[in-house]
């Protein structure tokens, strides 16, 4: 028993010294150098089965797969929102005039993570494996519908028909943003296992990337990922070798555990922390930066922009005068404020204004949405809105030198949005024959009461949720009876998908144009994605409720358009104003995630002031970073 | 022949409240406005952000609804259910992590929880007892009233609150413990366990600091009462020691319900320790129903729920089965 004490008190006693060295930096908890471990909070917090690593079912996926194991066809420049080749040797050809057979040739040299060839044997075997269980694997169905046949040409060559015109074929067998839809499996481990793929775990997972898994916690707190030796043999298709050696996911708990851990050094990256915990971090570490210097901290150019969607069927929001009635009575900038201390990219357009949005829909739309009217000639548009937002913020004792100035207002607070005009909101409720009864809140126009129904997220999304209440409050002053409604990620999607369901909903879901290709985000506004207000059964997507049969046919018509094109970019114009000009939904904000980092052991982060891409670390596209910090020599 | 009885009633009201939980823990998640295909198909939408066409999704919610067992009439379900259950305890795949078995995820979770929540339970309840005795056999003395204070200083904090005071002081301010621990995986060795007790010990400090102040306070209450018993009154005059009379006369009256008291916590150990394990880290069942609750993952919640209403009954059960035997009173009844 005593040598059993003194064996359980020599790793205690070295737990302890760990503990310390660690907190000065020179190892890490699972014992690699710090200064060549790249840190980062997990996305998700922990992971339920962290041995589920099989891409064709559903996986472990926040565990830095698609940032650091998977390789893509195509990958997306989040920079520029262009895709460049990965696997593949170049772009696809296009055999027909049709649009539906693709040629695509692959570079050679690629290996898996376990020294194997990659090829397109490997391609074949995974396509043949999603059509042969398609009924059994949960996470083929994407290949599954597009792709009508496929053939090997040679080792590096192979061709795809696809069951309808796809002119996105690069982003829909690649990247659209933050990660693909499809990953390829290897031959040489899945075919041995014989019908048992559809139940295999695949842990730990053989890769293609330039980072393979070193170790990974079966509690699903933390996964390790070491720089394969061979990365210039990957399939990423870079040419300098990546600084980081290590790059360790893990999930540091609560907000307020994850900030002091942020402040003692223990982690380079963090997600979702709040703007308030931020604040709190920044003062006792000067290494926490934001993404901007300046306001607004947290606008870090997102793919999707938070906003309300409306269930366009169910009345009276299947008018657009309430519609508008909403908008003008909300008041974002004291919204932006209270929720956000405002931290915010005010869009009002149905999508993110971003460096790359912004010139294809934003800057084009500007003079249109200035000149925009409505009801009986009166202009909705706030130009002012982020000058006033300074000016607000100044009086409130924010410090001017945090607070742009200049051209500087329109790029960090947007380039306006709609006004605050309860007033006017009243007018056009009034004109629908909605008016105001005894208890100070507007009625049905058959004068009975208005309760409105406005679903919100629950703590699952902190910074939505604050968004949702203050929004609420906003309405409230106004005159609307609202019930906000917070509730779980599971029950809000079911209210998503439920007409029965929702009448105002917060989301993002259907405003996520990244690029020039706005189909990708809008393509399912069809006749056949609408069920009928009261209905129970679940819709495919259109979760924004559009019933806009116009869009319907422009969406159709772009199917059959090059992307790019500028009839195509026109007509993603023209649904961006139809949608606005009714107020179909009603756009906030660019959504506001925060992404913190920490410069002690690594600098080069992208910013906005160094955008060379998206600072997601659960993007894809994670891996520009990965490839492009360097180390500080601590 | 009595006991014979005895032991068949309290084992026939045992099986009825099985089998009625089974058949709530089958109806509940049902009920939930939550849709697990929907949150499924969600998630996979979500990860290609919209690359999924209305085709595609109307693929895959066919196939979901088909592996997940949820075609049919409930009724068909409830019978499915409850003969996996009773025959094989089988409570099939998680919906969340199709096709892996919940057994399996429950399997990996409840160790850790079990080792964590049993030791911190028996300790918190062992160490507030003694104190809560103490406290209440001298509850005429001012050294009482400190331990008193202890447990009155305890009790009211809300558990979070008590929780990250413990984190803040013993892992930032002194960093003593790691502020969010990394548990050692693979082949187990002493180093390793060694590692895992460390780690453990502040969600375990933080869980006995709970659990201690209603001890004591429900102890040193028992204890005060029993004090004033004619019986303990009759050893005092008879001259029995301090010592006895605390020990044998006091201590074994005032037990009986604080069996009860242990023997449901421990039941209750099976439902895991949410708030611990997202604040320290800590891997267990908690977690896993949280996650499952929120994804509408119903297996998942089936066999979390089952194994709690097991435990829970059995440890009534067994308190049944006990009771005659620390009791004369009720052996003699």
């Amino acid at each position: 028993m005593a040598r059993h004490s003194r064996t359980l008190m020599l790793p205690m006693m070295a737990a302890l010294m760990t503990t310390t060295v660690f907190a000065q930096g020179a190892m890490t908890d699972v014992g690699t150098p710090r200064s060549e471990t790249m840190i980062v909070q997990t996305f998700d917090g922990r992971s339920s089965n962290p041995s589920a690593q099989n891409p064709l079912n559903s996986y472990a996926i926040w565990r830095g797969f698609r940032e650091l194991g998977w390789a893509a066809l195509w990958e997306m420049d989040t920079a520029t929102g262009e895709s460049y080749p990965e696997l593949a040797d170049g772009f696809p050809e296009v055999l027909n005039d049709e649009h539906t057979k693709f040629r695509v040739k692959i570079r050679e040299g690629i290996k898996w993570s376990d020294g194997e060839d990659f090829n397109v044997d490997d391609i074949i075997f995974t396509f043949d494996t999603a059509f042969k269980y398609r009924d059994k694997l949960t996470n083929v169905s994407s290949i599954t519908r597009l792709v009508d046949s496929y053939e090997k040409i040679d080792d590096h060559t192979f061709e795809v028909t696809t069951a309808t015109p796809v002119y996105d074929f690069v982003t829909r067998m690649g990247v659209y943003t933050w990660g693909m839809p499809f990953n390829w499996v290897p031959q040489h481990v899945f075919e041995p296992l014989g019908d048992e793929v559809v139940t295999f775990q695949n842990a730990p997972a053989v890769t293609l990337g330039a980072y393979k898994i070193k170790e990974f916690d079966p509690n699903g707190f933390w996964q390790l990922w070491e720089l394969r030796e061979d990365w210039d043999e990957s399939g990423w298709n870079i040419d300098e070798e990546p600084a980081v050696k290590y790059v360790y996911y893990k999930d540091f708990g609560t907000e307020e555990t994850r900030a002091l851990a942020f402040v003692q050094n223990q982690y380079d990256v963090d997600t979702f922390m709040s703007p308030d915990s931020i604040e709190a971090a920044k003062a006792r570490n000067p290494n926490i930066e934001t993404f901007s210097p300046t306001f607004p901290y947290h606008d870090m150019n997102d793919a999707c922009s938070y906003g309300i969607y409306i269930n366009n069927q169910k009345a009276p929001y299947d008018m657009p005068e309430v519609r508008w009635a909403l908008a003008l009575a909300l008041d974002l900038e004291q919204v932006g404020i209270s929720a956000m201390s405002g931290q915010f990219k005010a869009s009002p357009l149905p999508l993110a204004d971003t460096p790359i949005t912004n010139p294809l829909y934003v800057e084009p739309l500007e003079s249109w949405l200035e000149e925009l009217t409505i009801g009986d000639g009166y202009k909705p548009f706030n130009t002012d809105f982020g000058a006033d937002l300074v000016e607000t913020l100044a009086s409130q004792g924010v410090d001017q030198s945090q607070l742009p100035s200049g051209e500087a207002v329109e790029e960090g607070f947007g380039i306006g949005w709609w006004k605050h005009d309860p007033e006017q909101a009243a007018k056009m409720l009034e004109s629908v024959g909605m008016t105001k009864g005894s208890d100070g809140f507007f009625t049905m126009p058959d004068g009975s009461p208005w309760v409105l129904e406005f679903v919100i997220p629950g703590d699952w999304n902190k910074v939505l949720q604050r968004v949702g209440f203050s929004i609420a409050d906003s309405w409230r002053q106004a005159g609307f009876n609202v019930n906000a409604r917070q509730v779980d990620n599971g029950e809000f999607g079911t209210v998503q998908t439920t007409n029965a369901r929702m009448e105002l909903q917060i989301n993002w879901s259907n405003s996520c144009t990244y690029n020039v290709n706005w189909q990708n985000s809008w393509r399912n506004f069809r006749a056949d994605n609408v069920l009928p207000a009261d209905s129970n059964d679940a819709l495919v997507q259109n979760f924004a409720r559009i019933v806009d049969e116009r869009i319907f046919d422009i969406v159709s018509e772009s199917a059959s358009l090059e992307i790019g094109t500028e009839e195509f970019v026109e007509n993603g114009r023209q649904i961006a104003k139809y949608l606005t000009e009714d107020m179909q939904m009603i756009n906030l904000m660019n959504i506001p995630t925060t992404i913190p980092t920490n410069s002690t052991y690594w600098t080069n982060f992208p910013k906005q002031d160094n955008f060379y891409a998206a600072p997601y670390t659960w993007w894809s596209s994670f891996k520009k970073t990965v490839t492009n910090v360097e180390p500080t020599g601590q | 022949m009595g006991a014979l009885v005895y032991i068949a009633k309290r084992f026939g009201l045992y099986l009825a409240v099985l089998f009625i939980g089974l058949s709530i823990t089958f109806l509940l998640p049902r009920l939930m406005p939550i849709n697990p295909v929907d949150g499924y198909i969600g998630q996979i939408q979500s990860r290609a952000n919209g690359a999924l066409s209305a085709e595609a999704i109307a693929e895959l919610r066919d196939n979901l609804e088909n592996l997940y067992g949820l075609k049919g009439n409930l009724f068909t379900q409830y019978v499915d259910y409850m003969k996996r259950i009773v025959f094989s305890f089988d409570f099939g795949p998680s919906f969340t992590y199709f096709p892996q078995p919940v057994s399996q995820m429950l399997m990996a979770a409840l160790p850790w929880t079990l080792s964590l929540l049993l030791t911190a339970t028996v300790i918190a309840w062992t160490l507030g007892n003694l104190v809560g005795l103490v406290a209440g056999y001298f509850h005429k003395k001012k050294a009482a009233s400190i331990l008193e204070f202890v447990g009155i200083l305890l009790y009211p904090i809300p558990y979070y609150i008590l929780a990250v005071t413990v984190l803040l002081l013993l892992a930032y301010v002194f960093p003593v413990f790691p502020l969010s621990a990394t548990f050692p995986v693979g082949q187990m060795s002493w180093e390793k366990v060694g590692m895992i007790i460390y780690n453990s010990l502040l969600p375990g400090i933080t869980l006995v600091l709970a659990g201690f102040g209603w001890n004591i306070l429900s102890m040193k209450a028992l204890a005060v009462a029993t004090t004033e018993e004619p019986y303990v009154i009759y050893a005092r005059l008879k001259g029995a020691s301090n010592w006895t009379r605390m020990t044998r006369y006091v201590f074994r009256n005032a037990l009986l319900p604080q069996v009860t008291a242990l023997a449901l916590s421990l039941g209750m150990v099976f439902n895991g320790a949410l708030l611990t394990e997202m604040i320290f880290s800590y891997p267990g069942i908690g977690l896993v129903m949280r996650a499952a609750a929120t994804g509408g993952d119903y297996n998942v919640l089936y066999g979390a729920i089952t194994i709690s209403i097991i435990a829970v009954a059995t440890a009534g059960l067994v308190i049944d089965l006990l009771y005659p035997l620390l009791d004369p009173r009720i052996r003699h009844k």
